[in-house]
């Protein structure tokens, strides 16, 4: 697991294993799941989802906490697997 | 077409699954999915015991966040309005008790005609959902079509569509829709598209412990709804009424019927909806009428006084 010191802008790798509209479920890799949300700004959109979620690709997500929501907002997502 | 979910679960006698099991909603709902035909549900308030596993289920099978975090004050509801995070809620209507001074002109609120203390005062429970009306305001107000009616009749918001404009949220005469300023979107309840579309009943209604709210084909809904009210009315619970089938309060003002209905025992506004909701696209040749009508008054108006001011110099 990856995850950032606590920030603007932190960092967290994992698997995208439950995607629904613009949210997804990333399972890190010490086997926590994480819920995220896709900000109005990110670098992605919302039908590139369900291709992560399809393939298992192991994903970086640049994230900030969401207000008043338990769950993160994802700003870009970068894939780790490019062949 | 109903089937009983017994018939089919025997077939089944295992109790852990390595596969989803084809047409599951026979077994759990007793109702086969097909496209073409009108789905919806039929939420039966004076079963609902207010366990919010509904609210629950909805959450998991959407992963939508939990929101608004924090007490809220209002006795056991935590969630507090349906939002664009949260799309099934269980409304607590705590009544007053009846007093020994209320007259038939002032009535009592309470369920029964006794004297309760005030921690045993009559409770309604009811869980809220979008109403997938049959004319969907928010469709009609959408510009870029990103709400749409399914082929099993529900209304759904295409997210990679949608462009945040806001006007289905002011359309819609239930106060369901609602923007996400996080991510831009409008976002409703969809019905578990994905679900039916896969031979499932909707989340929600599968959780449902008391079958408060039940999912089915449209006409068979009708028929348990009108059966149920019979049956209460029998027992003495005369108040008992649907809300949302067609001709009965909530299918007012062109909306003609909604596919969420609901079996009400007090007032519409007791449950926090609209007593004759209509559709907003009806306002709109007389709103544009009376626009047009106002220019041609004040053009003429202007015309008569440089008419009678043009006079008075010659």
């Amino acid at each position: 697991m990856s995850k950032a010191a606590a920030g603007p802008m932190a960092e967290m790798e994992g698997v995208v294993t439950v995607v629904q509209e613009g949210r997804f479920q990333l399972t890190d890799l010490g086997g926590v799941s994480h819920n995220f949300m896709l900000s109005r700004f990110a670098l992605a959109e919302t039908e590139q989802l369900p291709a992560l979620q399809n393939a298992q690709s192991r994903v970086r997500v640049k994230y900030s906490q969401a207000d008043k929501l338990i769950a993160y907002l994802a700003h870009r997502i970068d894939l780790l697997d490019v062949a | 077409m109903e089937i009983h979910p017994f018939a089919r679960a025997r077939e089944y006698p295992d109790s852990v699954f390595h596969d989803v099991i084809p047409n599951e909603s026979e077994l759990t709902g007793g109702v086969t999915i097909e496209p073409g035909k009108q789905y919806g549900f039929f939420t039966d308030t004076t079963v609902c015991i207010g366990c919010k596993s509904c609210e629950v289920a909805c959450k998991e099978w959407n992963n939508l966040p939990a929101d608004d975090i924090g007490l809220t004050g209002q006795s056991y509801d935590n969630t507090g309005a349906l939002s664009a995070n949260t799309w099934r809620h269980v409304n607590f209507i705590e009544k007053k008790q009846a007093l020994a001074d209320d007259t038939a002109e002032r009535p009592a609120r309470g369920v029964r005609d006794n004297d309760q203390n005030a921690f045993q005062s009559g409770w309604l429970m009811m869980s809220d959902v979008c109403k997938h009306c049959h004319h969907a305001p928010c469709m009609e107000s959408c510009p870029t079509g990103a709400l749409f009616k399914t082929e099993f009749d529900t209304v759904v918001v295409q997210q990679d569509i949608c462009n945040g404009c806001g006007y289905c949220v002011s359309a819609c005469p239930f106060g369901v829709v609602a923007l996400n300023p996080l991510d831009g979107k409008a976002h409703k309840c969809t019905l578990c598209y994905d679900r039916l579309k896969g031979g499932l009943e909707p989340a929600c209604a599968k959780a449902c412990p008391t079958e408060s709210i039940q999912f089915g084909e449209l006409s068979d809904l009708w028929e348990r709804a009108a059966t149920r009210v019979e049956d209460l009315h029998a027992r003495g619970v005369t108040s008992a009424y649907t809300y949302g089938t067609p001709d009965a309060p909530g299918a007012t003002g062109d909306m003609k019927y909604l596919n969420s209905f609901f079996l009400l025992t007090d007032r519409p506004e007791a449950y926090n909806l609209p007593a004759a909701p209509t559709r907003p696209s009806n306002r709109v040749a007389p709103a544009f009428a009376a626009g047009l009508s106002t220019i041609a008054g004040l053009a003429l108006a202007a015309a008569v006084l440089f008419a009678g001011a043009k006079t008075t110099r010659d």
